[in-house]
């Protein structure tokens, strides 16, 4: 199973993402409600993929971004990003971001995604 | 005490509980109650009063750590009061989220009682509906009157059966 | 989006599908707690007259993550409506604007609270969130046009020419000559509802940038312009590159692109082919002037890294402590402790033990109970919340009366950080809203008339909160014009509550206004005065075993003190005997104890036995004759007195003996009991070491009857 780390700073946005993957064979192996603790569990977990929300206090996710594709170049991390933040989205892209879905999403699309970015 | 002879009764555990009942004596008379509203029997407790309560509410006993109100049943019926022994028991009844227990005289038997053998109550002569008889079973050439368990805990008196003629 | 609409896509829309209820749950309590963090932040920048930067940020923070999850959960008219609240604070943050009328904006934004709330508790009750926004969302983008009007420095926003547009993707100059030999047209279609279609395009060219010596693209894509999305979603995104790599590898390069609909891809014969599609068809971008949507440009942050900062962050550890658990493991652990308690007691006080001397045991039980007792103290400290938050709901409703009955009148809270059992504090925000409501409405005096009776101008209700033995006060008090005992006095009799010829005091008189179909006020405000409102507090507060006080000074103000437990569960106890049975007493109803001496005691012509304590008289009642118990313990002399007070009432109670204090689980008395008959006088019982049942005695239940005989 592939192991997922869920970074956002809405509770109710991890539980429900959590909630969609875990349903589609993807292992959650840890939540982070921003960027600097993303970091901190993306060193300690190692998971296959990232989602990662754009907005978020202390530490953005873009700023998250690329502190751990600093650390990792070969992190696979997809962009929750709101709509209306287009620039930020194209942000991450040239930081290295895999994709992006944007909220509100359906169940498919987030699946697809991830299935998409980790190689499924 | 009470484990074995909760065990003794209700040894068979059959998925439906229907048909069986747990009867009880009362002087002369036998009473039954459905088996489904029976979860346990035990002996007498002592039983701590609880005061502005109708007199047939004898008080509260502990078992084992849950607080059950006990009833005595022959005050329930307007009978004369039997002082307690060693062969009182009391039967703790579950319905409608209500744990109450029964003061018996004592526990007969589980007996199955079939539908075909069981009759409605008679009409009584004073022609009040607060019986608490739900119907009339019959055991052989035996007489089990059977209970309406809900009636029992309703606030309402119960009127006496004078005289039941079968 | 209307309401029709949202109702339908309910239907169709597979999200919902994945919607369980812990998700519903979070939804509900996340949104709650954001609701009310936003009202605080409101409150706050509403008093201070001015929305500070931080302010500003964590309210459009707020309206963001609302948007957000509302949208997920498919509640567009939350979601819209936060929308356009979130719209409002960017643009304060954004624009900066000097010229803000932050009352107003204050009540937009409290209107648009309130209808989320009320959506919310819709959504809790299990009804459909059905409310419309439409009115409210049009409310404020009018406020939104009219603040850009009044501050055109925002046009500035708009004037600014974009970030430099990567007019090449591959900077031309890096390239004299190419040397690739394949040309390929690509088009792609995207997926339906793939949203940001032209950032998903500038993907796609992000990507094949190290893979191409030329590339460019129609649209020309990195503006994540709307327009741009919408050509690409009509027409395809149309892409031309010179590259080294064969067919297959572009094709499979390409078919990778996440959420592909079609690909089409052809070879371009040659250079000139390929050169001509740049002039012809593409657009020239040289002179194409890309206007961004003011709201975006100002999103791509600015500032770089700066690496040391965040590498200090990230070594400063401390994460949130803070874990939320549910309320029913919370009650389940509870009811273990108690149970351990009467276990506990039931071995180191078993009636087996009683005769023998057991130094070992006796150390051994010691120390068990000092361990049960911390794990009983932390359990209970762990229910415990601050009344802070309920308070801080008092903020709110005190401003919106005084917005209405136009008259200032300042709050003022004290011990906000005093800790209630978490059961508890959901039955104080009822009473404490019609208290604090009755002090503004009924209590305050107009400003002026302040002013002429020589007052502060501003009125002052004052709400504290402290700790009092097992219990917390909560007292609601205010500088008004106090209760007017002669009215009051009046109306109660003419309501036929009281007896002309009864002698109250002046406590009494006031504590008259707690009973049922009580109201001394002609008009009946909006708020208050319906003649429902006080006996519905004191009614409230029963149901937690709390109670009301009312004290006051004619002229100078009102005193409402709520006396609540501070936790139902475990009480200090005083077991008493009477006959052969067992009573506890809460200690802290508990004056003193004593053994009367012979012929201390008396009885009045009405046949009440009294006694005579310091120069004052105290009725007694014989707890063997109340509870008709058999007892040969009938002289007072003999037995025990104790005092109790409740309610600013004392009596004496009459028992054969004191057993001693013990720290008591208190146990409901069975529902079939409760149902037949409720026994003011006992509150619940107890279970002793010895298996015995103590009944616990309610001393306000106790009094009362003794009053009314």
């Amino acid at each position: 199973m592939k192991k997922v780390l869920i970074v956002d700073d809405a509770a109710f946005m991890r539980l429900t993402i959590k909630t969609v993957l875990e349903h589609n064979n993807f292992e959650i192996v840890g939540e982070a409600e921003n960027g600097r603790v993303a970091f901190e569990k993306y060193k300690m977990l190692q998971p296959d993929v990232v989602t990662m929300d754009i907005t978020m206090p202390e530490m953005s996710g873009i700023d998250a971004l690329k502190i751990i594709r600093q650390y990792d170049s070969n992190a696979k991390i997809v962009m929750i990003s709101a709509m209306g933040q287009e620039m930020l989205v194209r942000e991450a892209i040239v930081n290295g971001a895999a994709s992006f879905i944007v909220k509100p999403f359906k169940e498919e699309q987030i699946i697809y995604t991830i299935k998409k970015v980790v190689g499924e | 005490m009470a484990k074995t002879k909760m065990e003794e009764y209700l040894e068979e555990e059959e998925d439906t509980q229907k048909g069986k009942f747990l009867t009880f004596i009362l002087g002369d008379e036998f009473y039954g109650i459905g088996i489904e509203f029976v979860t346990e029997i035990i002996g007498i407790l002592p039983i701590t009063e609880v005061p502005e309560l109708p007199t047939y509410i004898r008080g509260i006993i502990n078992l084992r750590g849950k607080i059950i109100p006990v009833m005595d049943i022959r005050l329930r019926f307007k009978k004369p009061f039997l002082e307690y022994n060693e062969r009182t028991c009391i039967i703790v009844i579950d319905i409608l989220d209500n744990s109450v227990g029964l003061i018996v005289d004592s526990v007969a038997e589980v007996t199955n009682i079939s539908e075909e053998n069981i009759v409605a109550p008679p009409s009584l002569n004073t022609g009040f509906s607060n019986t608490y008889i739900k119907g009339i079973g019959k055991v052989n050439n035996d007489v089990k009157l059977l209970l309406d368990c809900e009636k029992l805990l309703s606030k309402d008196e119960l009127e006496t059966l004078d005289s039941i003629n079968v | 989006m209307s309401k029709n609409e949202s109702i339908s896509e309910k239907e169709v829309e597979p999200v919902p599908q994945f919607m369980n209820e812990p998700m519903l749950e979070m939804y509900i309590f996340e949104t709650t707690q954001m609701i009310e963090q936003l009202e605080q932040a409101i409150l706050i920048s509403e008093k201070g007259g001015f929305y500070e930067e931080t302010s500003i940020n964590e309210i459009f923070r707020f309206m963001h993550t609302i948007k957000g999850s509302s949208a997920m959960m498919l509640y567009n008219d939350i979601a819209t409506l936060a929308h356009s609240m979130e719209d409002v604070f960017y643009f304060l943050r954004e624009a900066k604007p000097t010229l803000v009328d932050y009352s107003q904006l204050s009540d937009i934004v409290f209107e648009g609270v309130d209808f989320i709330k009320v959506e919310l508790i819709k959504i809790k009750n299990g009804d459909s969130a059905d409310g419309d926004a439409s009115g409210l969302i049009e409310k404020i983008k009018e406020f939104m046009t009219f603040l850009k009007s009044e501050n055109p420095s925002g046009q500035s926003i708009e004037s600014k020419k974009p970030e430099t547009q990567q007019k090449y993707y591959i900077a031309p100059e890096k390239k004299i000559t190419y040397d690739a030999k394949n040309f390929y047209k690509a088009v792609v279609y995207f997926e339906e509802g793939c949203e940001m279609e032209s950032i998903r395009a500038y993907t796609i060219i992000h990507n094949l940038t190290e893979l191409a010596e030329e590339l460019f693209s129609i649209p020309e894509v990195g503006s994540g312009s709307d327009s741009d999305s919408e050509l690409i979603k009509e027409n395809g995104f149309k892409i031309y590159v010179r590259t080294n790599l064969s067919y297959e590898k572009i094709e499979s390069f390409l078919q990778d692109t996440i959420f592909l609909k079609e690909l089409k891809l052809e070879e371009i014969s040659d250079e000139e082919t390929f050169l001509s599609f740049k002039q012809t068809e593409g657009t020239n971008f040289e002179e194409n002037e890309i206007k961004l949507p003011q709201v975006l440009e100002n999103r791509i942050s600015k500032e770089p890294i700066n690496k040391e900062q965040i590498w200090k962050e990230v070594g400063n550890n401390a994460p949130q402590s803070v874990i939320s658990v549910s309320v029913d493991k919370l009650d389940k652990l509870m009811d273990l402790v108690g149970e351990m308690v009467i276990s506990e007691a039931m071995v180191t006080q078993n009636p087996d033990l009683v005769e023998l001397e057991l130094e070992n045991f006796t150390k051994a039980a010691r120390l068990l109970h000092k361990i049960t007792s911390e794990i009983q103290d932390t359990v209970m400290s762990i229910r415990m919340v601050p009344l802070s938050t309920t308070f801080m709901k008092m903020q709110r409703i005190m401003r919106d009366m005084c917005k209405k009955l136009e008259r200032e009148v300042e709050l003022q809270l004290i011990g906000e950080e005093t800790e209630v059992d978490k059961n508890i504090i959901e039955h104080i925000a009822d009473p404490l809203m019609h208290l604090i409501r009755n002090a503004v409405d009924h209590g305050i005096e107009e400003n002026e008339e302040r002013i002429e009776k020589g007052k502060d101008r501003v009125g002052t209700v004052t709400l504290e909160a402290k700790n009092s033995g097992s219990d917390v006060l909560v007292i609601v008090r205010d500088d008004g014009k106090g209760l007017d005992k002669e009215r009051i006095l009046t109306k109660a009799i003419k309501a036929g509550l009281v007896d002309e010829t009864t002698v109250l005091t002046d406590r009494e008189i006031y504590n008259l206004i707690l009973l049922p179909g009580f109201s001394t006020n002609e008009n009946i405000t909006e708020f208050s005065g319906r003649g429902v409102g006080m006996d519905v507090v004191s009614k409230n507060l029963q149901l937690v075993g709390g109670t009301i006080l009312v004290d006051s000074t004619f002229g100078e103000g009102t005193c409402m003190t709520m006396k609540i437990p501070l936790t139902l569960a475990i009480i200090d106890g005083m077991n008493v005997k009477v006959g052969g049975s067992c009573y506890t007493i809460p200690i802290t109803a508990i004056k003193q104890s004593f053994r009367p001496k012979a012929g201390e005691c008396f009885t009045d012509p009405d046949g009440n036995e009294m006694i005579m304590v310091r120069g004052n008289c105290y009725p007694i009642i014989r707890l063997h004759k109340y509870f008709e118990v058999q007892t040969v313990v009938k002289e007072f002399h003999e037995g025990v007195l104790i005092m109790v007070e409740q309610d600013a009432r004392m009596i004496c109670l009459f028992a054969d003996e004191l057993i001693g204090q013990q720290q008591v689980v208190v146990k409901a008395l069975p529902n079939f009991i409760k149902q037949t008959k409720n026994i003011q006088s006992l509150s619940g019982c107890t279970l002793l070491g010895d298996g015995s049942i103590s009944l616990i005695i309610d001393i306000g239940g106790l009094t009362q009857y003794r009053t009314s005989k």
